[in-house]
């Protein structure tokens, strides 16, 4: 490996976030911010149907996926078409109120975890990276001491 | 007038905000203790009770730590069961200190009752603490009911705690601990499957791979391992053909 190459990350995670909410994208945008090694490439899309058509044209590791999508969708709906395009990797569920019985299925719809917009911080993020994609994508934000 | 409605309208909007962060932090700072603890799943779900607990209690940062080994023997990244840190980060303070000098483990390790340790000066009582900005940081003694020991370590709190606020903590870290040792550590005592958990061996003992098994139940490879672990644990088998050839004798799968 050349010189010029070496402070280049590692490897890098693709995420991609399905909210309807253009203004969570900005958030998470800036909440990803801190990562650089691994770099995290974040996509973002407004609806499911587009979420499956990104599925088929990018590598993605993992998605965040808010809960209520237009038109009138939750995650009972959402996250089988995601298993349906062959996503194998982990999903999130998001909302901001994650709290009740209502999210209690989501294993069963192949959700692997759920987590309130606002639990999501770099303590957060670097927890799911290790539990969920593994160790080789963990890292520790840029901003963290140490 | 147009003016007076649009401040009108900017004030209550401004009201409704505040108020809609306001009640989200309160219901953040009481995510633990309230009917989430019992809807607990997984991990993540414990990950979320246990960061609760420690923001609503004033610590930056968290750590639940098994003590199945003496101090000499101890490491930070694989004692480490939920934490608030990245495992590299564990890995470094494996290298470079001596974890025999840490005192809330050593506390953890000789007391049965919780501690506040506060660095003085430059000393750290433990290299944890330079993950969190307070000096204060307190260790929590957890038992399961099969004495398995483990404890809590609280982290970065800015000035001192309370003899009252260490009694509701250690309370609240014990009602998480058992909620835990129920739905994650007691796995290991438990030997029946679930009609998933069956599924699975089936699919396995069929040859197909995580990934395939994945496409196939609609579940992530992520999840499929994580059954695998579980029925692995249940079985007390050391792999996926001890699995298969177990769960065929056993009667499970034809």
């Amino acid at each position: 490996m050349s010189e010029a190459n070496s402070d280049k990350p590692t490897s890098m995670v693709t995420i991609l976030l399905v909210d309807d909410d253009q203004s969570e994208h900005l958030l998470f945008e800036r909440k990803l911010a801190g990562f650089s090694n691994p770099a995290i490439a974040l996509g973002c899309v407004e609806d499911i149907d587009t979420a499956v058509r990104f599925l088929e044209n990018e590598p993605v590791d993992m998605i965040f996926l808010d809960n209520r999508l237009t038109p009138r969708m939750d995650f009972r709906e959402t996250a089988p078409k995601l298993r349906d395009a062959g996503f194998t990797g982990p999903i999130g569920l998001i909302s901001s109120d994650i709290t009740g019985d209502y999210f209690q299925s989501f294993p069963d719809f192949g959700v692997d975890f759920r987590i309130g917009k606002d639990e999501i911080d770099a303590q957060a993020i670097t927890f799911i990276m290790s539990e969920f994609l593994g160790k080789r994508f963990e890292n520790s934000c840029d901003d963290d001491p140490n | 007038m147009l003016l007076t409605c649009t401040g009108n309208v900017v004030g209550w909007w401004w009201r409704i905000l505040l108020t809609e962060i306001v009640s989200e932090v309160e219901r953040n700072s009481t995510l633990h203790v309230g009917d989430e603890l019992h809807r607990a799943l997984n991990r993540m779900d414990f990950f979320r009770l246990f960061k609760s607990l420690a923001t609503a209690s004033k610590f930056s940062e968290f750590g639940l730590v098994e003590l199945s080994s003496e101090a000499e023997s101890f490491r930070y990244e694989s004692e480490m069961h939920l934490h608030s840190w990245a495992s590299m980060q564990l890995g470094e303070l494996d290298k470079r200190f001596d974890r025999t000098k840490d005192v809330p483990i050593s506390q953890l390790l000789t007391s049965a009752v919780p501690s506040v340790i506060t660095a003085v000066g430059d000393e750290l009582p433990s290299p944890l603490m330079l993950f969190g900005e307070g000096e204060t940081m307190v260790a929590i003694p957890l038992t399961t009911p099969m004495r398995r020991r483990y404890g809590l370590l609280l982290i970065g709190r800015s000035g001192g705690i309370s003899t009252e606020e260490l009694a509701q903590v250690s309370y609240e870290a014990a009602i998480i601990f058992q909620r835990y040792y129920e739905v994650i550590l007691s796995i290991d005592f438990q030997t029946n499957l679930s009609e998933r958990e069956i599924q699975l061996v089936l699919l396995t003992s069929e040859g197909n791979t995580s990934a395939e098994i994945a496409k196939k139940l609609k579940l992530s490879e992520h999840t499929v391992n994580s059954y695998t672990a579980t029925i692995l644990r249940k079985l007390k088998v050391v792999n996926r053909a001890h699995m298969v050839a177990v769960s065929i004798r056993a009667g499970l799968i034809n």
